[in-house]
């Protein structure tokens, strides 16, 4: 049932030895940094430097230096810090619920999926840090004891979002860190450099490999994996309660929250796509990263795809079911308003894009793969943006609509945060084991201790299991 | 009883608490006298040596000293200063010639509110946008300072000497020194202007104000033998027939018009059967948009119509010569006219014809008014109310022109006027003849560019005066504070002081003009017993009834048959009126005005080209007349080509408007304003020969230019259509024939069709939880559609009350205006001549507001006596509640608009009451809650335990003319309020998102008899 070497395609190419796998993924962290290196690294740099510049400005000056005005209290703001967020969910998906489900081809992407999941998370929350009137009071909307015997508003989803987010990033760091552990132990042997060394010493916090580690340490991922994996749900759940608990038509809508979730899905597995699609070329992990893994990413694409088409066809539906002429006419705007143009980029991009990959040949191929996953990002922002300006430009009273397009500035926040996830992530690429290489090794052929436990449950399964792994050896 | 002097020591509004607290002791407690400053014609005392000991080092900064002159408050208000409490006085503005009672609110000695005297007569204690905001121009940090003697600074000593010398010169050369002035209300002002050509016989005086309108005076001398305008009482009416006047809106007289008119637009409220506005226009006014009947008209077809209209009804042929070029529907909106107009009562049906018109088309109206019975004391036309220095004007103007051309003019000084900016082509090619031209004026204009000598002169607040109404009423003008800038008289003073140096002797020794006010008050007032206490009255009052001189009429049909009729004839024309917000353009420099968008195509910052959409398909500006390709037009700069000159101006596609028809605002395009107003919008004057600014001229060419000029309004969407049906539940409209046919269905519409019971109350809850009871004051307000008429005073004195600021058009253009009252205005019907509805929106304090749960923070929340509070200090501005707010109402500091850093003085016009809001922070209205707790101090004071119905007056009610706005509390089952939140036309905007808003709205009556409800009722 379990058999991975014949009936499925080897998740490893090459058929790598244990030793060959630590030293093809630690020579990375190990070799000499590039000028192609530094100078991408300074190019990202550069535009987390630029967006900082346009947060600090935004700071100084006052939110009117955005575009935002009466009717639309939000635009590229929200729009990114919901898109950020989404791309986190990929990351928390691969390493918490596909681990649980025992998805062994997930152990070539998690690492980089995971810290994918930080550094978006890390632009959310810049996004979200810079957004309010007064940024310098954030602290306000957190739940402390204070003079003035203030709390925060319970009842507000922007509170919820302070407590989502928070969670949400800190079990994501701790997660991250935890799997970390052997590698960095790895790593820690592996190293020449004496800085390095004691480096890595400190992180892997005297690992030792002993089976008492790995027994402590088996726990410890399979817990953080069990608290990430309602995260899962619940994050993007209260994120889209920032929409579902306002009276706006278009946001009041119960259908957000799985909507949202199976979105936040759909764009952290492009996002993972576009940066895989690269980290394997530029590291050359081919030999990791297969066409296997990608295929299966492109299967979920398409899925989740599927879900937030029928997500946005089932609210027209929903509009006209509802008999509120408000609900309805907030629709036909979305199609046929002043931003049909931002609602048929996303319906295009999410829907209709991802319909190639019905077929086995497309997803494998490489470039294709590469562009849809780039189309699904771009729509998976419109969605955001969709959702926040339709509804906002054109409520209630003819009298109060507006319209409202970006100033440079908020461009070039959104340009930024791509930055700072790029630089993250490079940094990442750079420094840190960008494959988990224990768990690797543990989904490589014959690297299974469990497989005689399997044998005494399911006899005649484990015997042709056995004669397989003979062969192969 | 007296209690703060003013002094030249005084130039600064204060400058500590003790000398702020420096108040004279009440009467009683010293002898009579011996408090009293020490004067120089006084002996001189031990007192007064020491005094004069002093005195005389202060002489050798300051010219003169002016003598004690006592301030009088209200009997209402507090009698002596007290720091942290306000002081109210009576004072009078005038807007132009038309005299409105004012009550000014000061604190600390500085006004910081212009309000309506209700012992005024004309006004009724309510006041418009331009009165209110006349506030900020007392603290414009642009008003010049100093007095300019060419280029370099001189005192105002040296000015009036050299300006004396001139008339000397001018005297000696036998030539003329003329004053020009602006059109006034003011007995004493044209008292001493006689007195000054007495004493100075060089010395004449002109009236040359911006804009001049002859016609209606024309006919009332040639018709009825009275050289001025008759002042029309509409509350008489109840049919109204308008030909292109514009009453409502950008008629001096609006704000009373407005309050009469809207007397009997409230059915349910008044005994008076509601009356009924027929207006046949080719702009679409204001006035228009309050009609209950409009038809469009060609200008040319003006004096036809009316002219229909007298055939019809009969009993006079002043247009007889006219009537048979009518054709057409000419001839059937004449007759639809001429029927309304007999379907009246006798004597309660007028025709009011625009002042911009013809004289001609003035004589018919007033023989067709004199035919209906409107005419005759008592009556809605009564010919003893003229109003004050409305006679015939331009033959005088044009007799300047030729002295002034033909060199017989060695001095002008104009006097509080900009004919440089305001003036034709030819007046101001005169002046440039005039060897020495002076400046008498609040900032360095574009005249007191050309001028070798400018004197500043001090606001209508800071100076004596006085003014009388059409209607007799006097009143006295009370300067609220010294002249901020030090010393600068006003330009009577200055006058006096120039006049003094020609002739010695002239008014004796106190030669000033509030001892030159107060004798003739007194002497007037004299007469009935101790002038002194009388004089103190009327201070307290404001206002001294006085019975108009009364006129006798004898018709004079045939030399009103002789007054020129427009000459007009079908074909592309031009006009150019006063704007509604900046008027004429002296008060263009003035921040609230520029901002306060025109009700009817919400613009502001800016005049434009309005045209019909069929007139910009003609032009080629547009597609084709569907709405979204008309609008294309818009934006377009074209060239506007008369005989007078020509000036670029933005399209602005105004529907209902007649065709061929091009509309442009005064008071645009000024070149030397001051920081606010220089370089906005264009000079429409230039499109004026001699004379007769705001007549319809015949347009010699329209150019597109192919550019763009952005244009800033505060609505992009313009009807309740979204283009898939009408939002008519938003702002709901009945008839009179709904009315009449009984009680009218519930107007909220229901989704949750459930029934409430007799309080009001769902009869299935919609929560879960129980509705919070509120058991003391519960906060309401009720506003009436029917008699708003969109006039926007609520705008300004919402502004003025709250501190709201002026963003600027750049952020107007981003959708960034602060206003906390806005007045949506929707067309509906027939979009070549649509109805229009306005509609007040404000906080509506729902008291289960979809802003206050969204708050992270919760800086807004809900009070116990039922308003939404904002908590500023709280506020992070994440901007949630701005959001969710379904009315969009609230209001975000996008920006630092209060920076902390406003120009001198600029800085003393914010109420105190109100906190100013940093960046970052939502703001909304907050239903005057600083009103409400003082009147909650006021009566606990009084130990009371709740407030009394009408001791809370929000800002907004407070100005509205139209009386269309209630506030009280809803607890109260008594109050105004109450009473008038169950009326039949009761609705709430958006009821059926379950909010619950604290603000009832009452439907529009339309006055016609076609039903507007389907019989089933709202849904």
């Amino acid at each position: 049932m379990t058999d991975h070497g014949q009936i499925r395609e080897s998740l490893v190419l090459g058929n790598p030895s244990i030793r060959d796998v630590t030293a093809r993924i630690a020579s990375i962290v190990e070799s000499k940094i590039t000028i192609k290196y530094l100078l991408t690294l300074g190019f990202t740099a550069t535009l987390a430097g630029w967006g900082l510049f346009a947060l600090y400005y935004t700071i100084t000056t006052g939110i009117g230096v955005w575009g935002l005005n009466n009717p639309l209290g939000w635009g590229w703001d929200i729009t990114n810090f919901v898109f950020w967020i989404g791309i986190g969910h990929a990351g928390t998906l691969i390493s918490a619920i596909l681990f649980l489900f025992r998805q062994k081809w997930r152990t070539a992407i998690n690492r980089s999926a995971e810290a994918m999941t930080i550094f978006a998370v890390v632009c959310a929350l810049t996004m979200v840090l810079s957004h309010t009137g007064r940024p310098w009071l954030f602290y306000w909307l957190l739940p402390f004891p204070n003079q003035m015997q203030m709390w925060i508003n319970f009842r507000s989803p922007l509170a919820w979002d302070v407590f989502a987010v928070n969670t949400y990033f800190t079990v994501s760091a701790l997660f991250w860190f935890v799997g970390l552990i052997p590698d960095l132990a790895t790593m820690r042997n592996y190293v020449k450099s004496e800085i390095a060394k004691k480096v890595f010493g400190v992180l892997s916090l005297g690992w030792t490999g002993s089976t008492r580690h790995w027994h402590h340490y088996e726990i410890a991922y399979m817990l953080l994996a069990g608290i990430s994996t309602p995260l899962v749900l619940s994050v993007h759940s209260v994120v889209s309660f920032d929409f579902t608990v306002g009276i706006l038509p278009g946001w009041h809508t119960t259908i957000f929250p799985p909507y949202f979730v199976a979105g936040a899905i759909f764009s952290g597995f492009a996002m993972v796509m576009t940066l895989l699609v690269i980290v394997r070329e530029i590291l050359d992990l081919k030999q990791f990263i297969t066409l296997k893994h990608l295929d299966n990413m492109n299967k979920i694409m398409l899925a989740t795809g599927m879900m937030v088409g029928y997500a946005y066809i089932l609210e027209f539906f929903i509009a006209w079911y509802s008999g509120s002429d408000w609900e309805k006419w907030i629709f036909l705007n979305r199609m046929f308003g002043d931003y049909a143009w931002a609602y048929w980029a996303m319906f295009t991009c999410n829907v209709v894009s991802p319909q190639v990959f019905w077929f086995a040949s497309n997803r494998r191929n490489i470039p294709l793969m590469f562009i849809i996953s780039i189309f699904i990002n771009i729509g998976m922002w419109f969605e955001r943006f969709t959702i926040i300006a339709t509804t906002l430009h054109h409520d209630f009273l003819p009298a109060s609509w507006g319209y409202y397009s970006p100033t440079w500035v908020e461009v070039s926040i959104f340009i930024g945060t791509f930055g700072i996830f790029l630089t993250l992530f490079l940094l990442f690429a750079k420094f840190v084991p960008v494959i988990a290489i224990a768990e690797v090794k543990s989904i490589m052929p014959g690297a299974q201790p469990a497989h005689h436990h399997h044998d005494h449950e399911h006899d005649h399964v484990a015997v042709g299991s056995g004669t397989v792994t003979e062969k192969v050896h | 009883m007296s209690d703060r002097s003013v002094t030249p020591t005084d130039a600064k509004p204060w400058q500590s608490i003790e000398q702020l607290a420096g108040t004279l002791p009440p009467a009683g407690e010293f002898a009579a006298g011996i408090t009293e400053a020490p004067h120089f014609s006084s002996n001189v005392s031990r007192r007064g040596f020491m005094a004069l000991l002093s005195a005389s080092m202060a002489l050798t900064a300051a010219a003169c000293r002016r003598p004690i002159q006592k301030l009088v408050p209200t009997v209402k208000s507090l009698q002596v200063a007290t720091p942290g409490l306000p002081m109210d006085y009576t004072s009078v503005w005038t807007n132009g010639n038309v005299a409105y009672g004012a009550l000014v609110r000061t604190r600390e000695g500085r006004p910081i509110k212009v309000r309506g005297n209700d012992q005024h007569s004309v006004n009724r204690g309510k006041a418009s946008a331009a009165m209110q905001a006349s506030l900020l121009s007392l603290y414009d940090p642009d008003r010049i300072r100093r007095t300019r003697v060419n280029s370099g600074q001189a005192s105002l000593e040296n000015a009036v000497v050299k300006i004396a010398d001139a008339v000397s010169e001018a005297s000696a050369a036998g030539k003329k020194a003329v004053v020009l002035t602006d059109v006034h209300a003011s007995p004493s002002w044209a008292a001493l202007m006689t007195e000054i050509t007495a004493a100075a016989p060089a010395v004449t005086f002109v009236t040359v104000p911006a804009v001049v309108e002859d016609a209606s005076a024309m006919a009332t001398r040639a018709l009825l033998g009275v050289d001025g305008e008759l002042v029309p009482d509409l509350s008489k009416a109840a049919v109204i027939v308008s030909i292109e006047a514009d009453f409502l809106g950008t008629d001096p007289l609006a704000l009373y018009h407005t309050g009469r008119f809207a007397q009997r637009r409230r059915p349910g409220f008044s005994d008076a059967p509601m009356s009924a506005l027929h207006v046949a226009e080719s702009q679409y006014t204001l006035t228009g948009a309050n009609a209950d009947a409009r038809h469009i008209l060609h200008p040319a077809q003006f004096e036809q119509v009316l002219a229909i209209i007298e055939k019809t009804i009969g009993g006079s042929n002043v247009g007889s010569d006219i009537a048979p070029s009518a054709t057409g529907s000419v001839v059937s909106i004449g007759e639809k006219l001429a029927s309304a107009l007999r379907s009246a009562p006798a004597g309660q049906a007028v025709v009011l014809v625009g002042r911009h018109c013809s004289p001609r088309a003035h004589a018919i109206a007033l023989a067709v008014n004199n035919t209906l019975g409107a005419m005759g004391t008592g009556s809605i036309l009564d010919p003893a109310h003229v109003l004050p220095n409305s006679g015939v004007k331009q033959p005088a103007i044009d007799a300047l022109v030729d002295d002034m051309a033909s060199g017989r003019v060695h001095v002008v000084i104009a006097a509080n006027v900009n004919p440089e900016y305001s003036g034709s082509r030819e007046f101001k090619s005169a002046l440039a003849k005039v060897p020495v031209r002076v400046a008498l004026n609040l900032y360095e204009d574009e005249t007191a560019g050309i001028c070798s000598i400018s004197v500043p002169t001090a606001h209508w607040l800071e100076t004596w005066g006085d003014a009388v109404a059409f209607d007799g009423t006097l009143s006295v003008r009370q300067p609220m504070i010294a002249p901020l800038n030090e010393g600068i008289p006003g330009v009577e003073d200055t006058l006096i002081a120039v006049t003094k140096k020609l002739n010695a002797a002239f008014l004796g020794e106190t030669a000033d003009y509030y001892t030159y006010v107060k004798n003739r008050w007194t002497a007037l007032l004299g007469a009935s017993g101790n002038a002194e206490a009388a004089w103190t009255k009327a201070l307290q009052d404001g206002v001294v009834p006085q019975s108009p001189t009364p006129n006798t009429v004898v018709l004079n049909v045939a030399s009103a048959s002789a007054l020129p009729t427009s000459g007009l004839t079908q074909g592309k024309v031009v006009v150019a009126l006063p704007a509604l917000s900046v008027g004429s353009g002296a008060d263009a420099n003035n921040g609230w005005l520029q901002e306060l968008a025109d009700p009817v195509t919400k613009i502001t910052w800016d005049n434009v080209a309005l045209m019909s959409p069929a007139t910009a398909v003609a032009l080629g500006l547009a597609p084709s007349k569907e709405a979204k390709d008309v609008v294309k037009a818009n934006e377009s700069v074209v060239t506007l080509t008369t005989a007078g000159g020509s000036i670029d101006v933005p399209v602005w596609v105004q529907v209902g408007m007649a065709d061929d028809v091009i509309a442009t605002q005064l008071g645009y395009g000024r070149t030397k304003a001051g920081s606010v107003g220089t370089a906005v919008g264009s000079n429409a004057y230039a499109l004026a020969e001699r004379g007769g600014v705001t007549s319809y001229r015949t347009l010699s060419g329209v150019r597109p230019t192919g550019k763009k000029h952005r244009v800033a309004t505060t609505q992009s969407h313009h009807t309740l259509d979204d283009g898939n049906g009408e939002r008519s539940s938003i702002a709901r409209t009945v008839s009179t024939a709904d009315l009449a046919s009984g009680r009218l269905p519930d107007l909220n519409p229901h989704y949750i069709d459930q029934g409430e019971d007799k309080n009001g109350n769902y009869k299935v809850p919609l929560s879960i939880t129980p509705d919070y009871k509120y058991k003391g004051h519960k906060w309401g307000m009720v506003i009436d559609m029917s008699s708003c008429t969109g006039c926007s005073s609520c705008v300004i004195a919402c502004q003025s009350e709250n501190n709201i600021p002026v963003v600027g058009k750049d952020q107007v253009l981003r959708g960034r205006e602060m206003h906390w009252i806005r007045i949506d205005r929707y067309y509906r019907g027939d979009m070549d001549n649509p109805m229009t509805v306005v509609e007040p929106m404000l906080c509506q304090h729902c008291d289960n507001a979809p802003c206050e749960n969204v708050c992270p923070v919760a800086a807004t929340t809900h009070s116990p006596e039922g308003l939404n509070e904002m908590t500023y200090n709280r506020c992070v501005g994440t901007r949630y509640c701005l959001n969710n707010c379904p009315y969009k109402v609230r209001r975000f500091n996008f920006l630092n608009y209060h920076d902390g850093k406003e120009k001198s003085p600029l800085d003393l016009v914010f109420n105190p009451d109100v906190t100013t809001r940093m960046r970052g922070v939502m703001e909304k209205c907050t239903f005057c809650v600083q009103r409400i707790n003082d009147a909650k101090y006021h009566a606990k004071d009084a130990g009371r335990a709740r407030v009394l119905d009408g001791e809370v007056v929000t800002a907004c009610q407070e100005a509205c003319p139209a009386g269309a706005i209630i506030f009280g509390d809803t607890n109260d089952p008594n109050s105004a309020v109450s009473k008038a939140r169950i009326h039949e036309r009761r609705f709430q905007v958006l009821a059926e998102l379950n909010v619950r808003p604290s603000v009832t709205y009452l439907a529009k009556v339309y006055n016609t008899d076609k039903k507007m409800l389907p019989e089933s009722g709202g849904h």
